[in-house]
C-alpha cells in the first residue's frame, strides 16, 4: 500500500487522543493536513488543504451529541472521493445506517478503542482513503443481533458466519484469509457459498459486498 | 399659637401663659411629616382608586352573591334530583368565576398581586365535571369570600362611603346654601350630640364657615377609613381568593420534583460526559501508545529503545491521570468522606479548603443519607464560592441541631455582595443546591452586604 503519500485530516475535540493520533500517525508516515477540536475548524482545514481521508470524531462542540456525524454527511456531499472515518466512544447503529444510506465506499465506523491495536486501525484507515469500507465490528455485531433474518444466516457454517462478519466490516477477501489464517481460495470459496446461500447479487467490489450484506442485513 | 424655637422644644402660648411643651426636633419632624402626609392624601391617585374599587367590586359582589346565593339554594333544594346538583355545582362554578374578577379588580385598582389559582380541572365526562366542581375548593373559598365580603361591604357604605358623601355635602352646602341636613353619618353625630343640628339650622356666615372646616375633616378623614375596609379586603382577598395552600404546596413539591429529575438527569449526563470525554479518551490514548510500543518491540530489525522508553512513559503518565480523573469523578457521584459521617466530611472539606476554615457540628442524631449527601455538596459548593469570589481570609461551618432540622450556617469574612442568581457558575452551582435543598422541603437563606461578611444558612429536615 501506499504509506506515507496518505493524506489524514483529524477532529477530534479531545486533545489526549488528538495528539495521540497525530504522534500515532506521523509515526506511521502519514502527512496530517489538520488536527482541529470542532467542525468549523475542519470545514476550513478540508477546504483549505483537502486530505484523502478525514478522521471525525461524532461527538464535538458545542452539543456533544452527533455534529461529526452531520459533519461528515456535509463533507462527503461536498467532496467527491474524499474518504470518511468517523470514531465515537459508543456504535449507534442508526448512525451507520445515515452514513451507509446510499454508498459504502469511502466510509468507515470505529470504536475510538481501535486504535489501541494500532495495526488494524492503520489498515482501515488506508482502505477508507483508497475508497473502501471499514465498519466495527461491533457495528456487525449489532446488525447481525438485529437482523431478522436468522432463518437464512442459519443455513450458514459456523466458518460462513465468521467470513460474513468480515465482510460485512469491509475486508477484502486477502484481509479475511489473514485475520482467519486460512488460504485466499478458501475465502473466495466461502464468499461464493454465502451470496449463493443467501442468493445477493455477486459484486467484486468490496464495498458493494458491504452493502448487499448490509442491505441483506437490515431487510 | 405655635412658634417653632431655637432649641429642640416647640413652645405654645395658650392665653399669655406659655407652655413648653417637649417635643424633641425629631418628633417634631415626625409630626409635621405625618400632618404632610394626611394633607396630601386626598390629592393623591391611591384613597380614589380605593374608592372606585370598594365601589366596584362592592356592587359586583352584591350581584354575585345575590346570583351564588340563589343558585345555592335553588340547587340544595333540589339536590335529591339530579339537576339540582348540577345547579349546585354552576354556583360553585360562578362563585370560582366571580372571585376571578374580584382579584383582577384588586390587581388593576389596588396593585394587589395575588397569585391565580390553579385553573379548574374537570374530571372526563360530565359526572367527572360534576363532581370536580362540587369539590372545587377554589370555589367553595371564593362563596365563603362572597359571603363574608357583601355585608362588610353594606357595613363600607355606611361608614366610609358617607363619610365621602358627608365630606362633599359640607363642603359644597356653605357654598351652595344648602346646610348639612340629612347627612347619613352627621345622622349618627347628631344622635349623640343633640345640640350640634343647631349649627345646621343656623345659615349664617360663622355656621356657614363651621360647616364648611367640618367639611374638610371629613375631607381628609375619609382615605383612611376607606382604606381601612379596603385593608380588611385585601386580607379576606389574600386568603380566600389565593390559590388553595394545600394545591400551593402541592405545586411547590412537584416543581420541586421536576427539577430535581431534571437536575439529577443533568448529573448522570455530566458524570457520562466526565466519563467518555475524560477518563475513557484516556484510557483510550493509554492503549493507543502501548499499542504503538508493541508494534515497536515486535520490529526487532530496528528497535528503538528510546521511542519505546518514550512511549511507555506517556502511557504511564496516562494511566495515573485516568485514576485521578476517576477518583474525582466518584468523589462527585457519593464522597467517600461521607461514609465515616457528617462531622468527618466536613473536616475534610474545610481541611481541603483553600480558605482557613473552622468547622463546629453539634449533632445528637445522624441525618439520613440523602440529607448528610445535600449538606456535604452545599457546604462543598460554598466553600468553593468562598475561595473562588468571596477575597475571605477566614471561613466557618456550623452544623448543628435544631429540633428536627439540621442548620448549615457557613460564613465568611470577605466583601460581601454575593447574590443567589450570580453565585455558583454551572447548573450545579448555588441555584442548583437552591433546588436541591427545596426538594427535601428545605430552606437556604443569602445575607450577603457590600463588604461582607456573607452568610449562608440551608435549613434541612433530619429525615425529609
Amino acid at each position: 500500500m501506499m504509506v506515507g503519500a496518505l493524506r489524514v485530516a483529524i477532529a477530534e475535540d479531545s486533545a489526549i487522543l488528538r495528539d495521540g493520533l497525530v504522534q500515532l500517525l506521523v509515526d506511521r508516515g502519514f502527512a496530517i493536513t489538520g488536527a482541529v477540536g470542532d467542525p468549523g475548524a475542519l470545514r476550513s482545514s478540508v477546504a483549505q488543504n483537502p486530505p484523502d481521508v478525514a478522521a471525525i470524531d461524532i461527538r464535538m462542540p458545542p452539543t456533544f451529541t452527533d455534529e461529526g456525524l452531520r459533519l461528515a454527511l456535509e463533507l462527503r456531499a461536498r467532496y467527491e472521493g474524499l474518504g470518511i472515518l468517523l470514531f465515537s466512544q459508543y456504535i449507534e447503529t442508526r448512525y451507520a445506517a445515515d452514513l451507509l444510506a446510499d454508498d459504502a465506499a469511502g466510509i468507515g465506523y470505529l470504536l475510538k478503542d481501535r486504535v489501541a491495536d494500532v495495526g488494524d486501525f492503520v489498515e482501515a484507515l488506508e482502505r477508507v482513503a483508497i475508497g473502501g469500507t471499514a465498519l466495527d465490528p461491533e457495528v456487525v455485531t449489532q446488525l447481525l443481533g438485529a437482523t431478522r433474518r436468522t432463518d437464512s444466516l442459519s443455513v450458514l457454517t459456523a466458518r460462513e458466519r465468521e467470513v460474513l462478519s468480515l465482510m460485512a466490516e469491509g475486508r477484502s477477501n486477502a484481509a479475511i484469509a489473514h485475520a482467519l489464517v486460512i488460504s485466499e481460495g478458501a475465502v473466495e470459496k466461502h464468499v461464493a457459498n454465502i451470496f449463493a446461500k443467501l442468493d445477493l447479487p455477486v459484486s467484486e467490489k468490496d464495498h458493494r459486498r458491504v452493502l448487499a450484506v448490509l442491505r441483506f442485513l437490515d431487510s | 399659637m405655635v412658634e417653632q424655637t431655637e432649641d429642640t422644644g416647640v413652645h405654645v402660648r395658650i392665653r399669655g401663659k406659655e407652655l413648653s411643651l417637649a417635643i424633641s426636633e425629631e418628633h417634631a419632624v415626625a409630626l409635621k411629616s405625618l400632618a404632610q402626609r394626611i394633607g396630601r392624601e386626598p390629592f393623591t391617585k391611591r384613597p380614589w382608586a380605593e374608592l372606585a374599587f370598594f365601589l366596584v367590586s362592592g356592587g359586583l359582589a352584591g350581584l354575585g352573591l345575590a346570583f351564588v346565593g340563589f343558585t345555592m339554594v335553588t340547587g340544595v333544594v333540589l339536590a335529591i334530583t339530579f339537576f339540582g346538583l348540577a345547579v349546585l355545582a354552576l354556583s360553585i362554578r360562578s362563585a370560582r368565576g366571580i372571585g376571578g374578577w374580584q382579584r383582577g379588580l384588586a390587581r388593576a385598582l389596588l396593585s394587589e398581586t395575588v397569585e391565580d389559582p390553579e385553573p379548574f380541572v374537570g374530571r372526563h365526562g360530565f359526572l367527572g365535571w360534576l363532581q370536580s366542581s362540587l369539590r372545587d375548593r377554589v370555589g367553595w373559598r371564593a362563596v365563603a369570600y362572597l359571603a363574608v365580603k357583601v355585608p362588610w361591604t353594606v357595613l363600607g357604605v355606611f361608614v366610609a362611603v358617607s363619610l365621602w358623601w358627608d365630606a362633599f355635602a359640607c363642603l359644597t352646602g356653605p357654598i351652595f346654601g344648602r346646610g348639612g341636613g340629612g347627612l347619613p353619618v352627621w345622622g349618627l353625630v347628631r344622635g349623640f350630640f343633640p345640640y350640634s343640628s343647631f349649627w345646621f339650622q343656623q345659615e349664617d356666615f360663622i355656621h356657614g364657615v363651621g360647616v364648611f372646616i367640618l367639611g374638610a375633616i371629613f375631607f381628609f378623614a375619609a382615605p383612611w377609613v376607606t382604606r381601612g375596609f379596603v385593608t380588611v379586603d385585601r386580607l379576606l382577598i389574600r386568603t380566600l381568593l389565593c390559590p388553595d395552600p394545600m394545591a400551593a404546596r402541592v405545586r411547590t413539591l412537584e416543581q420541586a420534583r421536576t427539577q430535581t429529575v431534571d437536575a439529577s438527569a443533568a448529573t448522570l449526563r455530566r458524570i457520562e460526559r466526565d466519563l467518555h470525554d475524560g477518563t475513557q479518551a484516556q484510557l483510550v490514548a493509554l492503549a493507543m501508545r502501548l499499542g504503538m510500543a508493541k508494534e515497536k518491540l515486535e520490529d526487532a530489525d530496528h528497535l528503538d529503545l528510546e521511542r519505546v522508553r518514550e512511549l511507555v512513559d506517556e502511557a504511564h503518565r496516562g494511566a495515573k491521570e485516568a485514576i485521578a480523573e476517576l477518583r474525582d469523578i466518584a468523589r462527585g457521584i457519593h464522597p467517600p468522606a461521607l461514609d465515616i459521617g457528617l462531622e468527618g466530611a466536613l473536616a475534610t472539606l474545610a481541611a481541603r479548603s483553600a480558605v482557613p476554615t473552622e468547622v463546629s457540628v453539634d449533632l445528637r442524631t445522624r441525618p439520613t443519607p440523602a440529607i448528610e449527601a445535600i449538606a456535604y455538596f452545599c457546604v462543598a459548593e460554598l466553600l468553593a464560592n468562598v475561595a473562588q469570589h468571596a477575597h475571605a481570609s477566614r471561613a466557618s461551618i456550623s452544623c448543628a441541631q435544631q429540633g428536627t432540622w439540621l442548620r448549615l450556617v457557613v460564613r465568611d469574612d470577605g466583601r460581601g455582595g454575593a447574590q443567589l442568581t450570580t453565585l455558583g457558575s454551572t447548573s450545579s452551582g448555588l441555584s442548583g443546591l437552591t433546588e436541591r435543598v427545596r426538594a427535601v422541603d428545605g430552606r437556604l437563606n443569602l445575607v450577603s452586604p457590600p463588604g461582607g461578611p456573607t452568610v449562608v444558612t440551608v435549613d434541612l429536615p433530619l429525615s425529609p
